[in-house]
């Protein structure tokens, strides 16, 4: 069980420190979340995109100079598309990606609902990225580059246009909010985790937690 | 209600389609923990205080409205492992179970050995005869007759098995209603399989984690419905709240063929799973439970200064017919700032003023910042769903851990499946947790 986590190195040296941390995908449905999700962690993108990736979470590593952070990724399931995400989904997650779709703007000041959703809400140190998606559609565009940096600048968000049909700024985005999360010990998820206990069978684990604990 | 989310859960595990809908915007109904502060006044019609400093944060504060403690090694644990819902979850152990005696004082339920010898809930020679009934009860086996003892536990009464082990009328009060958590004495009569069995889940559930063998949730119960629809969707399920005046439709048989929400769009179905609050005409009042949910600023006397315990006010002890009980947490569950607590005092109802009839617990608690108080009916389906396909669960009843909840949710999955629920059918999901190593410079 243990052993498939971040601290795998090919040699057996472990150098380093690991931080694991949630991150949480927002925004309108079919913007683009889950192809974002699956061109990150498996560098693939499917055109007729099944709306929910069907898993609890997937978990991605992301190599900084002295620091391996690990990112559990949470898709939305599908619950936003009847406005039905739990508050449960965004608790304890210390970053967030906000993803709206370049080609339209209600998705855009929907992704702005999302943003002050997570201000109220969610961690006060939460990193929140704001995610242009479909930037591949350029010709279809209708939010301007420069009102959506704008924005992001007075919200004090990282802001890129990403597409994860050609993994434009994909891994680039990620790798932003790697670097602006704190590596100290009390910014670490697994350190927030220790507060609870997780029910499991004693004998018989199933498959679930493999990587993630 | 969660009873609704777990079997959706349990539904959509094993391969059904399922689509959720529920007129309030969050998820639970009664079951949700509210949050901030001042939903929980505006849900009381009460007007939430002034200013931000009287009771800390708005939005620390998680608060249930129906108190439930789940047992260690209770059925709810085991659905949330093998539905997988447990991964959304973290919980705490409650610090301390407590019973309150004639003398008015509270005493802790020993949860080990060496606190059961300092106890003074019981004298010296009633502790060696309540040990070897405790030994009796964990040797117990169903199906190994030449460990019985003489005992046919599905002949002999509750009260015989008492008489047998000459336990006197308090520690059968303590037994029956600390330990087996009946919340009268109608038990005493039925055959003491019950009993035996349930003094058994006590004592498994004690020796999981040790304090006492109550969990709770961090962030409130409102975490176990919200983790089951979760589950739900990641199976395909698909959730819409905030759906008022929702109506069902049937056909001329009277079998349900779908909901219709106010705009007129029809949802089909072949069955439909609702709480009471859904289908009053097909509902019968069974009683009523009043509860005071109360906000104070300091733990309760005599506890140690324990931030979670239960407190269960047998019955006999304060000479009524049912147990009046007292659900405390705090800061550590993540359900209030730090320097409050929640303490939520609830019975069955006897008399015509009910409120009244909480004294005893209210008493308890010392100084009370808030109070509120709620009496709620308690509806049982009056319609088993053969016909109509519609399965009804029940309302919350008074108990204060989730056994009762969770044999309804057993039986209901049953009814509408013709089988039992069998975790070894659930279809996994491969893509679980996958993970792959990318470098980056
Ligand atoms: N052209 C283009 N299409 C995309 C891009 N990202 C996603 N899509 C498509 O948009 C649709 C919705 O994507 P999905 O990931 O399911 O969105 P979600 O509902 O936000 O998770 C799918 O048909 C995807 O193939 C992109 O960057 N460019
Ligand atoms: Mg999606």
């Amino acid at each position: 069980m243990a052993g498939r986590g971040g601290a795998q190195r090919p040699n057996g040296a472990t150098q380093g420190k690991i931080c694991q941390f949630k991150l949480v995908l927002l925004g309108e449905s079919a913007v683009g979340k889950s192809s974002l999700v699956l061109r990150f962690v498996k560098g693939q993108f499917h055109e007729y995109q099944e709306s929910t990736i069907g898993a609890a979470f997937l978990t991605q590593t992301v190599c900084l100079d002295d620091t391996t952070v690990k990112f559990e990724i949470w898709d939305t399931a599908g619950q936003e598309r009847y406005h039905s995400l739990a508050p449960m989904y965004y608790r304890g997650a210390q970053a967030a990606i906000v993803v709206y779709d370049i080609t339209s703007q209600d998705t855009f000041g929907r992704a702005k609902t999302w943003v002050k959703e997570l201000q109220r809400q969610a961690s006060p140190n939460i990193v929140i990225a704001l995610a242009g998606n479909k930037a591949d559609l350029a010709n279809k565009r209708m939010v301007e580059y420069e009102e959506a940096q704008a924005y992001a600048e007075e919200n004090s968000l990282l802001f890129m246009e990403t597409s994860a049909k050609t993994a434009m700024n994909v891994n680039d985005i990620f790798l932003a909010i790697a670097k602006k999360l704190p590596k100290s010990d009390a910014g670490n998820a697994n350190q927030q985790r220790q507060q609870g206990v997780r029910l499991n069978n004693e004998q018989t684990q199933p498959s679930e937690s493999g990587c993630c604990k | 209600m969660s009873q609704e989310c777990i079997l959706s859960g349990m539904l959509s595990v094993t391969g059904k389609k399922v689509l959720h809908m529920d007129r309030n915007p969050y998820y639970g109904g009664e079951s949700a923990s509210l949050t901030p502060l001042d939903l929980v006044f505006k849900h009381f019609g009460k007007e939430p205080p002034k200013g931000d400093d009287v009771y800390g944060r708005g939005r620390d504060w998680n608060v249930d409205i129906i108190p439930k403690f789940l047992m260690a090694n209770g059925q709810l644990v085991q659905l949330l492992i093998s539905t997988g819902v447990t991964r959304y979850l973290e919980f705490k152990s409650v610090e301390g179970s407590y019973v309150y005696k004639r003398d008015g004082k509270i005493h802790k339920v020993p949860a080990d050995e060496k606190e059961a010898l300092a106890s003074s809930l019981m004298g010296m020679f009633e502790k060696r005869r309540f040990r070897k009934f405790l030994q009796f009860v964990q040797e117990f086996d169903e199906n190994d007759p030449a460990k019985w003892q003489g005992v046919d536990p599905n002949a002999m009464p509750a009260y015989k098995l008492y008489e047998k082990f000459s336990l006197d009328e308090n520690t059968q009060d303590v037994t029956g209603h600390a330990l087996a958590l009946y919340l009268n004495d109608k038990y005493m009569n039925n055959p003491c399989k019950e009993l035996i069995s349930r003094c058994k889940l006590y004592s498994d559930s004690l020796s999981r984690y040790g304090k006492s063998p109550y969990l709770y949730p961090l962030y409130g119960l409102g975490e176990l419905p919200q983790g089951f629809a979760r589950q739900v969707a990641i199976y395909g399920g698909t959730y819409m709240l905030d759906k008022p005046n929702l109506k069902i439709r049937y056909d001329e048989q009277g079998k349900v063929v779908g909901v219709e929400d106010d705009k007129g769009d029809m949802a089909r179905c072949d069955v439909l799973v609702c709480d009471p609050t859904y289908v009053p005409e097909k509902c019968k009042s069974i009683g009523k439970v009043v509860r005071a949910i109360c906000i104070l600023d300091h733990p309760i006397p005599n506890t140690k200064d324990a931030p979670s315990v239960q407190i269960i006010i047998p019955q006999n002890q304060v000479n009524r017919k049912d147990d009046i009980y007292v659900c405390v947490v705090s800061n550590t569950h993540q359900v209030c700032p730090k320097g409050f607590y929640l303490a939520i005092v609830s019975t069955t109802v006897e008399t015509s003023s009910p409120e009244q009839e909480l004294k005893p617990g209210l008493d308890l608690l010392g100084p009370i910042l808030e109070k509120f108080v709620s009496v709620s009916d308690l509806y049982e389906p009056d319609d088993d769903g053969k016909e109509s396909r519609v399965f009804i669960t029940k309302s919350y009843d008074a108990t204060t851990h989730f056994e009762t909840t969770c044999i309804d949710v057993l039986q209901t999955y049953r009814r509408i499946t013709g089988e039992n629920f069998d975790p070894s059918k659930i279809q996994r999901q491969s893509e679980d947790g996958c993970q792959q190593e990318q470098q980056e410079q």
